[in-house]
């Protein structure tokens, strides 16, 4: 059973053609998997964890810009023709991934162009909206806004409603200062929208994460559910999971 | 000043200039110039691709728009660039909107001969070109970092700069909204950035017209972020 997206749409045959090259690995928290700059040894398909790709700052500052779940891969500058990865991605919440190697993946994806590389490109199409929609949401929306944006988009891709995060965590993704988070986080609990305590949070009112978010997470939700359309390659398996969530499908 | 500016000096789109004579003898058929007024929109998010562009010394803007009303510059594009990624990707529909900030050449072609002849032969523009959205995807990754991190007036040097390399003279025009678009400031944040730099001595701006006078200085000012773009938008050429 194939837990991450792009491959569970995949013809049997293309699957079967690639399975010997692909690993299944556990994915430790605070993996890095790419290195800004340096050659790409593995791309991965997330399972169960879920990654952020981040950008630094030569001040030491970070900030996230995409994140990837089951709907992904890890590694597009080489599904791209780029040897050297342009982003840091580790694992915000540790799981499983499978892996491929490099030059197994220019071979078998690649050269061959099947679906996975058409699927591959619709999801680079995807990720760079992702990306463009933060940049805009960075620059014009509030703390407590992008918090339940930044909440809502894990939440999907790691299906549980508590999950490790600590408020240092978050203030590396978001941009922010730690202390800054502490007070919207204790925002958001007192309006009953989430609950923590040290080292995890638990969604608590899905439906008014949603309400409280900025638009960026439904634009974003949006965009995804187009990465599989018309691909219904009557391969996919019987993983009920949805990873595009209602309101109505989540609440408490 | 990069590399590719030397390589102005032709004013041609550099994606479409370095291809071999083969490949550009197969495309001549279906590259139309045309020259790009300011604020004309040449992609609508959500809307169906009917060309692609190469700019030459047109620039673009590649900006998200909030139902709240704010835009914000996301990317830009000149002539390292090709404007319609989504169609390179498979979608017939962009999910970005793109207009020129400033004015110039560019060459276009319509979305079914690319598909036809670039898309679906996989030859070397096609190559090029996924090189080239791995350039703009870590550009937009900068800008969102940049947004969230460092000072407007830092912002607008980075922008300032990136244009400059774009456009290859001096002198450029530029509307207030548009320079609120980039920076994600209300208009009056705009001209307080704008004096504190003239009175640097960095630019001219008068009349929507800026006049790059200190090309250094202004390097000096600006955040990392400028450097850092400046090479990954060069990088689909190696």
């Amino acid at each position: 059973m194939q837990g991450n997206q792009l491959l569970a749409n995949l013809p049997d045959k293309e699957l079967k053609r690639i399975q010997p090259f692909m690993e299944t690995v556990e994915v430790g928290f605070g993996q890095h998997l790419l290195e800004y700059d340096r050659p790409i040894d593995y791309v991965w398909f997330p399972d169960t964890c879920v990654t952020s790709t981040v950008v630094n700052s030569t001040d030491g500052s970070t900030i996230e810009v995409g994140l990837m779940g089951t709907e992904g891969m890890v590694g597009l500058s080489l599904a791209l023709g780029v040897e050297v990865s342009s982003a840091t991605v580790f694992a915000q919440i540790a799981g499983r991934a499978t892996r491929m190697r490099a030059e197994h993946f220019r071979k078998q994806v690649l050269e061959e162009g099947g679906t996975l590389y058409k699927l591959l490109q619709r999801y680079t199409n995807f990720f760079m909206a992702m990306i463009a929609q933060t940049a805009a949401c960075n620059t014009t929306h509030l703390i407590e806004e992008r918090m339940c944006r930044w909440i809502l988009m894990t939440h999907d891709r790691v299906r549980q409603d508590k999950f490790p995060l600590t408020h240092e965590f978050l203030a590396l993704m978001l941009g922010l200062r730690r202390p800054s988070v502490s007070k919207a986080a204790g925002v958001l609990k007192r309006e009953g929208l989430i609950d923590y305590t040290r080292g995890s949070v638990t969604v608590s009112d899905r439906g008014g994460l949603e309400a409280r978010s900025c638009e960026c997470y439904k634009i974003i939700q949006g965009q995804r559910s187009r990465i599989f359309e018309g691909v219904r390659a009557g391969q996919r398996c019987g993983n009920t999971h949805s990873d595009i969530h209602t309101p109505q499908s989540r609440n408490q | 000043m990069s590399a590719y500016i030397e390589k102005r000096a032709m004013k041609e789109n550099q994606l479409l200039a370095r291809l071999p004579d083969a490949e550009k003898e197969r495309l001549r058929p279906y590259l139309e110039p045309v020259l790009l007024e300011m604020k004309q929109g040449l992609l609508e998010e959500d809307e169906a691709i009917e060309y692609v562009w190469f700019p030459h010394d047109a620039v673009t803007s590649t900006v998200v728009s909030t139902p709240a009303g704010h835009t914000i510059e996301v990317g830009l594009m000149g002539v390292e660039g090709m404007v319609g990624l989504s169609l390179l990707l498979g979608e017939e529909k962009s999910n970005t909107t793109v207009f020129t900030q400033i004015p110039g050449h560019a060459t276009r072609m319509r979305a079914g001969a690319f598909v036809k002849h670039v898309k679906s032969e996989r030859g070397p523009l096609y190559d090029v070109l996924q090189r080239y959205v791995n350039s703009f995807m870590a550009m937009i990754a900068q800008a969102a970092a940049c947004n969230s991190l460092h000072p407007v007036d830092e912002r607008m040097c980075r922008w300032i700069l990136l244009v400059h390399d774009r456009v290859g003279r001096n002198e450029f025009p530029i509307t207030h909204e548009f320079l609120s678009y980039m920076l994600g400031v209300r208009r009056a944040g705009v001209s307080k950035v704008a004096n504190e730099l003239k009175m640097e001595g960095l630019i001219g701006y008068t009349r929507g017209e800026m006049t790059i006078l200190d090309r250094e200085g202004l390097e000096a000012r600006s955040c990392e972020c400028y450097e850092f773009i400046r090479k990954t938008s060069e990088s689909h050429f190696r």
